[in-house]
């Protein structure tokens, strides 16, 4: 015989035992294997759905106003599209709010999109005839307002002007534009009903309506905001359709006027926004000096007044010239002197009326409005410099760029400006000069002086003259210098204002970086792992110990111990191996039950359904080869301690001999309570803060976790001395856990691991919040809102409540935070994809002085900032050009993937952020949060308000809620309550939690498996013994006692080893949550340890029953 | 008194009836004893187990002071066991997990009035010298020791009958020896009835009264 037959027919004859070794391993890797497994489909998942909601579409072209829609065709024409590209097409694409028209149901954060046939087509689907007036809902859409076709919905959307709401000229009472639809039709995500450019987790609320009905809405013609693009490759890049674009765009695609003014002699440059940024001004001066042209710069402003003693003129523009400009409208050299007032220059017409000659005081008063939204009248003294004769370069009405309202207006009394204006002060003279010249200006300042007093950070000109040298055809030269104004602007990148973004990419990226279930479920099976691994050490043991005399006898036979060793590794190794590759394909079947319940028991905290299974080879194999490995390991570890034993012993078949102390094994006795002191210490550090508090927690609980089965173990090898001799049924039944100490020690790791996640997981269950607390979860705040259309007024101050007509609402004793946002994607934990440009959010200097909310971390320095935390966002910018952000803890590590200090480049915004703090976890969950200051500079086309939270008592809430809604529907105006937010942020990571216990109750199971193994083969083992108890008389009832006494225990002590140590490392987090002992969930968990441990003495009892009496005792005596 | 009448036992197998005892009859009172002899299968250890109510006869009746155990129910047979009967057997059947002095009280615990049984285990034990390894365990014993803790713990509630399987089968031949004096010392002062079933002559030269199981059948050798 050679030894694999003696392996063959050893694994043959111990089948039973064998079975269950390769039962254990094979549900460690299934576990570990699956959990990878479920990573892999969540990612691919994920990726799926947000490739489905694309449909064709590669890339974008978006722009932060509106271009022609015709750019796409133009586009599409070139070549150099072509090669790379084969389709685009142009969309609107709008955030809103849904209204169903008759229940009023409302619904947020709607994609409001205008599409045509140019949209179907270009995902290849067929055409919906749609009316003018018609409109297809998503799914979600039409579930959420209960809209059925035919029925009207209500859709508001925000359609920023032009000209910024943050200037002089911009409309800040403009509310949200609203469109009245009729649904024709709901779209399944299949027909492109979810179509979505940004990935996002959850149902897609959108509303297709047709492309020429939005854009009249919106005030355009023949315009889009989005230009789809397919790419012919994966190889198509940004920079090729980046180059495709600036060939294919045009100075109107940027809101950029160029037009000649014959009576001027000069190329005029405006822009749609009535202001010229530096970059533009910095392209069109390098243009216009290239081809020989003089630059001219323009800031065109509104004075209230223009007064020289007690005379006045009414609401005059007044234009602000560059030094030489200045000096050919006046017609001498304008210069001022120190300590005198600026010079002004005024028209004849106006210093007739005023009686002003040169030297005359002249008064400016004008409208200054502030960032926050405070409008004030300033006044400045200049100096009259001259007069100039109302004509040549000084009737110019050219100069001024077109203020909706103001310039195309007929009369001066038609004036609808977006200030107020008295229109009582107006004089018929007023009129006359209107009726003759328009918006020419009446006053020219230096340059220098109207920006400083006027100045926008948008921009520091209103226009720009380019004045050839010599003579030249206006027609030409406005051309020459268009082209070249073009090709300066698109020197680099994309054009100025718009952005190619690679969607698909960005998308599967998005994908690939979300929160990786595969490692969070390989975490939180660790302990089921182990859990399934000492399960098969187990029944490897238990097999082994039945085999001591064939051991034994192998070295009595003269078998060399390693020989021996490696006969029985070999069936170890088999063993795992067999058991690995079993667990190998239960993978697929443990990773679908885990989808199953992500799908269906746990699909609202997650906000997905869409949940597939992605079976790759790699993940089951990884998780075969680990469990495997360790299997292995633990065999050795096995063989190891039981080789140990001396051939005498095993040749009896005898387990663990009585060992006399030594001073080794006393100082060993000294280590439980070494990894206790080590373990408190970390709880104590990790709750001041010097430890981070997840290692912290694992550090403890798995110290003290190894400290609990330390003490356990020694308990029940405990010797009793004969004063303390048991008295009971009960009492031997308790000294049953010392028969097979080893055993009952793992028995106890195995109830102990499964009782430590669900009783340290489930601590971290968040039920409901303290609403009042300032430095709790909610900030103090009661309610929060998001507009749709910002607020450009103070919701406190009384002049803005009379702005946005919220006189009748009680806001009186309410503090409210009011924020700047520019609205990107969400970085919460309800969002499943990782965003690539976060919604950020302005702090005023008012809410950073307030302290509200906790800080879990933060890069503090100095005393100011440790004193508030909040201060760090008035940080300047870095030497990275990052702007300071605050940001919820959650959020930064398990959405973000990122670290405090980190710096973030948010995509295509250019914007860099650098992570400066961390916020306890709690309301703004989903946004960076960053001063006003840099959030200005960061996003200055973002003007307004757009978020708001509200301090209020209970007991004014829901009205206020009700009113702000109601009087602010045109805006928009959403109002919920902080705690219902609190509630959609705590069920997901309730739901994360109730995945991780449902993980940790399958341990239980496994550790139920593994007791009621021990427990029959102590039995088994001690069939005689049992047997004479019953010959002296012992009754079933007395066996059954027993079998109790010795599982409760077991599981207690299993019980108590996880409960404790996990409630002690949680300890730190519960009072910083101010969290109180979960005791119900202590109590359902003690429950379920009760009927588990009854079952299994249910199942040992019914085992020792089923033992023959007489044979018990016939087999060994005769 | 101890009293064995007509006993027979049988099994049904496959092949038919297999008898193992047939017409079993004698009578013993207290402090006396008997050795039972014979081949291997010839029945002892069954008539042993039927004797210690472990096991029905298949004919025939077993009393012990007048009582007919088997007429008795499931309860009040294990407590006539517990009261009634010690056993020892080849095998000590020690609990490994309790000390010396627990082993002994194990029967104990289901008794009922059993009075001071900490005090009776202590003096039994003291008698089987092992009063200074009470709280010890069964691994730290030699097999003589076990074997004497077996006897204290069958004795430890003065049963009318002393049923011995093999008492000295897995021991040398000086701890054999010793086992059997502590067996005939105990069961002489307890005044109990002794039944030994060996295949050791020098056990069984013990005895005065000395049968051998032969075809089922009890014979005086």
């Amino acid at each position: 015989m050679r030894a694999q037959t003696l392996l063959v027919r050893s694994l043959l004859h111990y089948w039973r035992s064998n079975v269950a070794v390769v039962l254990g391993v094979a549900a460690a890797a299934a576990v570990l294997g699956g959990s990878l497994v479920v990573g892999d489909s969540v990612r691919g998942s994920l990726a799926a759905t947000a490739l489905e909601r694309l449909g064709r579409t590669t890339h974008t072209v978006e722009s932060t106003g509106f271009f022609r829609a015709d750019l796409a065709a133009e586009l599409a024409s070139l070549p150099s599209f072509s090669e790379g590209f084969d389709a685009a097409c142009p969309i609107v694409a709008v955030r809103g709010v849904a209204t169903h028209a008759t229940s009023q149901r409302r619904a947020g954060d709607v994609q409001v999109y205008g599409v045509d046939e140019r949209f179907w087509n270009f995902h290849d689907r067929p055409v919906p005839e749609l009316g003018r007036r018609d409109a297809l809902l998503s799914e979600a859409l039409a579930a959420e307002l209960g809209a059925e076709t035919d029925e009207a919905v209500l859709v508001r959307f925000d359609a920023a002007s032009e000209i910024p709401g943050s200037s002089l000229f911009g409309r800040r009472d403009e509310a949200a534009r609203a469109l009245r639809v009729t649904v024709t039709g709901v779209l399944s995500p299949g027909d492109l009903g979810e179509f979505l450019l940004r990935p996002r987790a959850g149902r897609v609320r959108a509303v297709f309506v047709p492309l020429r009905t939005l854009e009249r809405a919106l005030g355009l013609e023949d315009r889009a905001n989005v230009l789809l693009v397919s790419a012919k490759t994966r190889e198509a890049s940004v920079d090729a359709l980046e180059t495709a674009l600036g060939e294919a765009i045009a100075l109107e695609d940027l809101g950029v006027r160029v037009r000649g003014v014959p009576q001027a002699g000069a190329v005029q440059l405006d822009t749609t926004s009535a202001l010229v940024d530096g970059s533009l001004q910095k392209a069109a001066t390098t243009a216009a000096k290239n081809l020989g042209l003089r630059v001219g710069e323009v800031f065109v402003y509104l004075a209230n007044t223009i007064r020289v003693g007690e005379r006045e003129v009414p609401y005059s523009l007044v234009a602000a010239l560059d030094p030489a400009s200045l000096e050919a409208v006046a017609g001498v050299e304008v210069t001022s002197a120190d300590g005198e007032p600026p010079p002004i220059v005024l028209n004849e017409w106006v210093a007739m009326d005023l009686g002003a000659v040169p030297g005359s005081r002249v008064t400016l008063e004008y409208f200054l409005w502030h960032e926050d939204g405070r409008m004030e009248t300033g006044s400045t003294p200049f100096s009259l410099a001259a007069v100039t004769p109302l004509e040549g370069r000084a009737a110019d009405p050219d100069l001024v760029p077109e203020y909706p309202g103001i310039t195309e207006s007929l009369r001066l009394a038609d004036w609808d400006p977006p200030f107020p204006v008295d229109l009582d002060r107006i004089r018929q003279k007023d009129e006359d000069y209107w009726d003759d010249h328009r918006a020419t200006p009446k006053a020219f300042v230096p340059l220098a002086v109207g920006q400083r007093l006027w100045g926008h950070r948008l921009g520091g000109l209103t226009g720009m003259r380019l004045v050839p040298e010599t003579a030249a055809d206006l027609g030409e030269t406005r051309g020459l210098f268009a082209a070249a104004l073009l090709a300066e602007l698109g020197r680099r990148g994309a054009p100025p204002g718009f952005a190619v973004v690679p969607v698909r990419q960005a998308a599967l990226a998005a994908a690939r970086g979300s929160i990786d279930f595969g490692e969070y479920f390989a975490y939180f099976s660790f302990f089921l792992v182990v859990a399934a691994l000492l399960l098969a050490g187990l029944f490897f043991r238990l097999g082994l110990e039945g085999r001591l005399r064939e051991l034994g006898l192998l070295g009595a036979l003269g078998y060399p111990s390693s020989r021996v060793r490696r006969l029985f590794l070999a069936e170890g190794a088999l063993l795992s191996g067999l058991g690995g590759l079993i667990g190998a394909f239960a993978a697929a079947g443990y990773a679908a039950l885990v989808l199953w319940g992500l799908r269906s028991l746990w699909a609202e905290g997650l906000g997905t359904r869409d949940l597939d299974l992605h079976l790759g080879v790699a993940s089951p194999l990884l998780g075969a080869v680990g469990a495997g490995l360790a299997a292995l390991l633990s065999v050795v570890w096995t063989l190891r301690s039981v080789q140990r034993l001396p051939p005498r012993m095993l040749l009896a078949g005898t387990l663990e001999p009585w060992v006399k102390p030594t001073p080794a094994r006393r100082r060993r006795k000294l280590l439980p309570a070494g990894l206790t002191l080590v373990a408190l210490l970390l709880v104590a550090a990790s709750g001041a803060g010097a430890v981070p508090q997840t290692a912290g927690f694992f550090g403890a609980g798995g110290l003290l976790l190894a400290a609990a089965l330390l003490y356990a173990g020694r308990l029940v090898a405990g010797r009793p001395s004969a004063a303390a001799a048991v008295t009971s049924v009960l009492g031997l039944g308790l000294r049953g856990v010392s028969f097979r100490p080893g055993r009952s020690v793992l028995c106890i790791a195995l109830v102990a691991s499964a009782t430590f996640v669900i009783v340290a997981v489930g601590s971290f269950r968040r039920e409901g919040a303290d609403i009042e607390a300032r430095d709790g979860e909610s900030g103090g705040y009661r309610l929060q809102a998001w507009s749709v259309a910002p607020l450009h007024h103070d919701l406190t101050s009384a002049e803005g409540r009379a702005a946005l007509a919220l006189e009748g609402v009680a806001l009186e004793g309410i503090d409210v935070g009011r924020f700047r946002a520019r609205v990107g994607e969400d970085a919460s934990c309800l969002n499943l994809y990782q965003p690539r440009v976060p919604t950020v959010i302005a702090a005023s200097p008012s809410f950073i002085e307030e302290r509200r909310f906790s800080f879990a971390a933060s890069l503090a320095e100095s005393p100011e900032e440790h004193d508030n935390p909040w201060r760090l966002l008035e940080r300047e910018v870095d030497s990275e050009g990052a702007i300071p952000v605050i940001v919820d803890a959650s959020a930064l590590t398990y959405v973000l993937h990122q670290s405090l200090g980190d710096v973030m480049s948010l995509g295509e915004t250019g914007v860099r952020v650098r992570f400066v703090g961390t916020l306890a976890p709690g309301l703004l969950q989903g946004e960076l949060i960053t001063s006003e200051r840099h959030f200005l500079q960061a996003f200055p086309g973002e003007a307004g308000y757009r978020f708001f939270l509200f301090d209020v008592d209970a007991e004014r809430a829901p009205a206020l809620s009700q009113d702000l809604e109601s009087h602010l529907s045109d805006f928009g105006f959403d109002v919920t309550e902080t705690a219902e937010r609190l509630r959609d942020l705590h069920r997901v990571e309730n739901t994360y939690i109730a995945t991780f216990q449902a993980l940790g109750a399958l341990g239980l199971l496994l550790g139920t498996v593994g007791l009621a193994a021990v427990l029959m083969r102590n039995a088994l083992e001690q069939r005689g013994a049992l047997a004479l108890l019953r010959a002296v008389g012992y009754r079933r009832a007395h066996m059954t006692r027993m079998v109790l006494a010795e599982n409760v225990v077991l599981v207690g002590l299993g019980f108590l080893a996880g409960a404790v140590p996990a409630l002690v490392a949680i300890a730190p987090v519960l009072l910083e949550r101010r969290g109180a002992v979960p005791l119900a969930l202590l109590a359902s968990l003690l429950v379920a340890i009760v009927v588990t441990g009854a079952l299994v003495s249910w199942l040992a009892v019914s085992y020792i029953r089923r033992l023959p009496l007489v044979e018990s005792l016939h087999a060994v005596s005769e | 008194m101890l009293k064995v009448d007509a006993l027979s036992k049988h099994y049904e197998t496959p092949g038919g009836l297999l008898p193992i005892l047939s017409d079993v009859s004698f009578m013993k009172d207290a402090g006396e004893a008997l050795c039972i002899m014979g081949p291997s299968g010839s029945g002892k250890s069954t008539l042993l187990h039927i004797l210690g109510t472990l096991d029905p006869p298949t004919a025939g009746t077993v009393t012990l002071g007048g009582r007919d155990p088997f007429q008795l129910s499931e309860p009040e047979l294990a407590a006539f066991r517990n009261r009634e009967v010690g056993f020892v057997f080849q095998d000590h059947f020690l609990l490994p997990q309790c000390s010396v002095l627990e082993n002994v009280l194990t029967p104990t615990l289901v008794a009922n009035d059993a009075g001071d049984t900490q005090t009776r285990a202590r003096e039994l034990l003291d008698r089987v010298g092992l009063d200074e390894r009470l709280a010890h365990r069964p691994a730290e014993l030699s097999g003589g020791e076990r074997q004497r803790v077996a006897l204290a713990r069958a004795l430890v509630l003065k049963p009318r009958l002393l049923l011995c399987d093999e008492p000295t089968g897995n021991l040398d031949a000086a701890s054999a020896g010793a086992v059997a004096d502590l067996l005939f010392e105990l069961y002489t002062r307890e005044q109990a009835i002794l039944i030994v079933v060996t295949h050791s002559a020098t056990l069984s030269e013990r005895f005065e009264d000395r049968r051998r199981l032969t075809d089922g059948r009890l014979e005086a050798t």
